[in-house]
């Protein structure tokens, strides 16, 4: 009987016109919109690669130990076509140095050919599902039961042994087939023209994560399905559950996502614990900087140098020291609680008078060098608490927000496969500071802090090929199916909500 | 007439889509007056400070040449006190151009300055999920407009449906008669709930002291309400058209809803991505690259031309003037042919994605806010008028006095009179209305079109049509 039931649902569904216009509303949306996406794909890949070449370039320059200041450029993520998330946004070049823990907040972009075309807002292949599948979900599933009635068929059907659940469930399940068609279709589409591209190589793993993306997508379309076909079976007319179900719709998906954060959440003011948090950073900073004085104090020869140790007080430096660039600064930004020590020594060749010092400067830069990783490290714990509850605590309660429309967790659960979502892109940041690890243990592995090599390429440049290279892999796909698995959950529980919702006000409605 | 368009008020009045139609729009409308009453005097503090802070390091100059070579220091953007209108992409467009950019300094001279058009930094560090934000452009271009839909679908599909268009029609009423009675009836009862909101809009609004709205904005606020109306009045035609030209209610509000979401939801975006891509702009390597080889050529022009003199003090001097202000005219001119070529891109998406009506709202809305890519093309105009006034006052400084050897460009050619802190000229963002309805013109005309044609469009349908 079911079988049936679903047989007639589908020659009914496929043969009318808005099934029709469904697939081809989709099908356009999705082909000029990758297009659209893989051109803003290649650009970006271009200027990573543009930036990866430089980068190269720039560290045949850095002949001494300590000028070694890398900078690791993030990818862009070619999963972003489906959605961006904060892909795009967030900074994409981090500066890595033994005395500085790199975090997102201290990150640079680099440059685009005309940052004036963010005006225009790009739109993302999920961001389509999430217009228009929801949509035509409604448009499917609004009359489901409201037009039977109305036409009096419904009345013939039960007058058969059916059960009423079961023609619930023929209904839903012919509908999502038809619905199936064109979301099935586009994403095919886009896929295709996603591999045409020279510029992105899917992997295996890739595929698997579309995969999901389509699974969260069959997730939420039900959901909406699920809502047009509550509606349908509370109302009694067609007119009137139509409108509600353009209501609900306008509301979701229009409405409470961008008015939600508005409306809510008022723009915190986090300015005594970023002062607190600050101050307390600085203290540490400032206590390395008097033990740094000290030693100078004890160990320099007075009279004798001046230069030994204290780097960059002669502005006559160059002069003294032969060719080469060296300086010392502290890096301060009470924005994003930033307070560290660089000293950089990037001597090509020492003056004859300054040679007898070299030993002073080793002892000092032994002294240093470790001192600075460790003051680093200590003030990170500080900055890694205050940055989690000053930034990364509101923005996870907006998400929360966010999450009260199925638009939201859909949202939430896509980012999570495409490796968008923010903890996507803190896995950078994280592979950042393990690579700083690295480059500390390179150090301590070459004896590089109380080398001459250290402030000075007398003996020879550094051979930097030595260092591991910076490699940044996305997480793997389990990380990214258990991110996005309470989303899926909670779509999965609405759907059964609704489904049971329906069931009961469908026993208990009048035919 | 009149009595068709009373009943359709009755009609919708009591309808659910009228209820409906109302707590959304007043529950948009309070929340964009009070996230405005929040932003706006934060926005305003920030730029008055700001002011501030420049003209104070402006004025600290006395000395001539210090006012030419330094220049004018950071010169900001007013904002808009109708920035709950539009908000216009402020966000990604620059709050401030930059007059004191030199590049370099050698033996005894410095390189003038400059105007730097920097891009807008955007907030990488911002990690909280994007939203668009609730201003009347949303609340107009894309609620209102889906509103008219919902309201104008079932229109004459419907009553033909039902049968009572043939009623109707047996009466001896022509059938444009009916056709406007209906337009009329809708426009009437979409109007009331918007003009509640938007009354309540500005009364949130108006009671705050910190946020003000003076004579001009508010007749401001009456051209964006007229454009809103006559928005309004587009869909309301694309509905009736769509709803006489179709059999079926059903099917006439699924074209419409795909019509909708195509032109008003994606068309913006995708097109414009699609146009940006037909002109392109010079890159950032390519601007620095040349930026640099031009600062090199005339380097190497004034050495060699140097060399040529013979320990002449004077004709040094003279050279030494010369390649100071041509090295900043050139300099200046290479940024402001990369601005004018990342305008010009900007510009060409601009008008191709006219052929949406919710570009041409928005467009409209952002002018007679003062707020988008207009108003700030309008800005970079201010500041390079500035810039021209703050250029002549040093030469009509340096003119006025007889000691001067009117070299500008070296220390020694030019006036050492001290100069009055508040003599130098001093920069006035200013809006003019006037430029803006120029500017404007064009979209109000496309509008217009729109909603001739669609409404011509509807009437040829609606007379053809059998009931």
């Amino acid at each position: 009987m079911l079988t049936v039931l679903i047989r007639r649902e589908l020659l009914d569904n496929l043969m009318t016109f808005r099934f029709a216009a469904a697939v081809l509303i989709m099908l356009l949306l999705v082909v000029a919109n990758t297009f659209v996406l893989i051109k803003d794909y290649e650009r970006r890949l271009e200027a990573y690669n543009t930036v990866l070449k430089t980068e190269h370039q720039r560290s045949r320059d850095m002949k001494t130990y300590s000028s070694g200041r890398y900078s690791v450029a993030r990818p862009p993520n070619p999963l972003s076509i489906f959605n961006v998330g904060l892909d795009k946004r967030l900074g994409n070049e981090s500066q890595i140095s033994h005395g500085f823990v790199p975090t997102l907040w201290d990150t640079g972009t680099y440059k685009l050919t005309n940052p004036l075309l963010n005006l225009f807002t790009s739109i993302d292949i999920v961001f389509i599902f999430e217009v228009v599948l929801s949509l035509i979900a409604l448009i499917f599933a609004y009359d489901a039961i409201a037009g039977e009635r109305e036409r009096g068929t419904l009345r013939l059907v039960v007058t058969h042994p059916v059960r009423r659940g079961q023609i619930l469930l023929a209904k839903y399940i012919s509908a999502m087939l038809c619905l199936l068609v064109p979301l099935l279709m586009s994403l095919l589409l886009a896929v295709i023209l996603l591999t045409t591209s020279t510029a992105i190589s899917l992997s295996i793993g890739d595929f698997l994560r579309i995969g999901g993306i389509i699974l969260s997508s069959i997730v939420y379309l039900s959901v909406f399905y699920l809502i047009g076909m509550l509606i349908s079976t509370v109302t009694r007319r067609t007119g009137t559950a139509l409108m509600l179900a353009m209501f609900v719709w306008g509301f979701w998906v229009l409405v409470y996502p961008n008015a939600v954060l508005a409306a809510i959440a008022p723009p915190q003011s986090s300015q005594p614990r970023m002062v607190s948090a600050y101050e307390e950073i600085k203290q540490i900073w400032e206590t390395f900087d008097r033990e740094r004085k000290q030693f100078l104090a004890n160990d320099a020869v007075p009279g004798e140098d001046p230069h030994l140790g204290m780097v960059g007080a002669d502005p006559n430096f160059n002069q003294i020291w032969g060719s080469g660039y060296h300086y010392e600064y502290f890096h301060k930004d009470s924005s994003t609680l930033r307070y560290d020590y660089h000293a950089v020594s990037n001597i090509e060749e020492l003056h004859e008078a300054s040679k007898p010092q070299v030993p002073h400067a080793q002892d000092y830069y032994r002294f240093l060098g470790p001192q600075v990783v460790n003051t680093a490290e200590r003030a990170w714990l500080v900055r890694k608490q205050a940055l989690e509850t000053i930034f990364v605590q509101p923005a996870i309660v907006d998400r929360l927000l966010l999450r009260g429309s199925p638009v939201g967790m859909y949202d939430a659960a896509t980012q999570a496969w495409a490796g968008t979502d923010l903890r996507g892109l803190r896995d950078f940041f994280e592979a950042a500071r393990r690579y700083r690890r690295t480059l500390i243990d390179y150090y301590y592995d070459k004896n590089a802090f109380g080398s001459q090599q250290w402030f000075s390429a007398d003996k020879g440049a550094v051979d930097w090929d030595s260092l591991p290279q910076f490699s940044f892999q996305r997480s793997d796909i389990q990380i990214n199916a258990a991110r996005a698995f309470p989303d899926i959950c909670l779509l999965l529980t609405i759907n059964l909500v609704l489904f049971i919702g329906i069931f009961l006000v469908f026993q208990r409605s009048e035919v | 007439m009149w009595h068709i368009a009373k009943r359709e008020i009755y009609d919708n009045l009591n309808s659910l889509r009228f209820a409906l139609t109302t707590i959304l729009l007043l529950g948009l409308m309070l929340i964009n007056a009070i996230v405005h009453l929040q932003e706006h005097p934060v926005r305003m503090q920030k730029y008055h400070d700001a002011v501030t802070e420049s003209l104070n390091r402006l004025r600290s100059r006395t000395n001539l040449y210090n006012i030419a070579q330094g220049g004018p220091g950071y010169l900001y953007k007013k904002p808009s006190s109708l920035h709950f209108c539009a908000d216009g992409g402020e966000e990604f467009l620059a709050d401030n151009i930059h007059g004191g950019f030199y590049a370099w300094a050698t033996d005894g001279l410095a390189g003038f300055w400059q105007l730097d058009y920097m891009p807008a930094t955007l907030n990488s560090k911002n990690i909280r999920p994007d939203t668009i934000k609730i201003d009347w452009g949303f609340v107009i271009g894309y609620v209102l407009s889906l509103i008219a839909i919902l309201f104008t679908f079932d229109s004459i599909s419907g009553e033909r449906e039902h049968g009572t268009l043939r009623l109707t029609l047996a009466n001896s009423i022509p059938r444009h008669t009916v056709l406007i009675g209906k337009f009329l009836g809708a426009l009437v009862s979409i109007s009331v709930p918007f003009t509640l909101a938007i009354l309540m809009n500005l009364l949130v609004i108006s009671t705050s002291s910190e946020v003000q709205l003076g004579p001009g904005a508010w007749s401001r606020l009456g051209i964006i309400f007229s454009v809103a109306i006559l928005y309004l009045c587009l869909f309301l035609a694309l509905g009736l058209l769509v709803s006489s030209r179709v059999r079926q209610s059903a099917a006439s509000l699924v074209i419409l809803l795909l019509m909708w979401v195509t032109f008003v939801v994606f068309m913006p975006s995708t097109v414009a991505s699609i146009a940006s891509g037909f002109s392109a702009s010079m890159t950032y390597d390519q601007f620095d690259q040349r930026a640099r080889q031009l600062v090199n050529e005339l380097r190497g022009e004034y050495d060699t031309r140097l060399e040529g003199t013979r320990e002449d003090a004077a004709k040094k001097m003279e050279l030494a003037g010369e390649y100071v202000i041509k090295d900043v005219t050139e300099r200046e001119r290479l940024s402001q042919e990369y601005l004018t070529q990342q305008h010009a891109q900007i510009q060409l998406a601009r008008s191709v994605t006219r052929i949406s009506p919710v570009v041409l709202v928005q467009h409209l809305l952002e002018v007679f806010a003062g707020t988008g890519f207009e108003r700030h093309q309008q800005f970079v105009e201010n500041v390079q008028r500035y810039a021209r006034e703050y250029r002549g006052f040093v030469s009509d400084m340096d003119r006025a006095d007889p000691d001067s050897l009117h070299i500008i460009g070296t220390y020694e050619g030019m006036s050492k009179k001290p100069i009055s802190p508040e003599s130098i000229p001093t920069f006035e963002d200013t809006l003019s209305l006037s430029r803006d309805f120029n500017a404007a013109a064009i979209d109000l005309l496309l509008l217009m079109l729109f909603f001739v044609v669609f409404l011509s469009g509807a009437f040829l349908a609606f007379v053809r049509v059998e009931i």
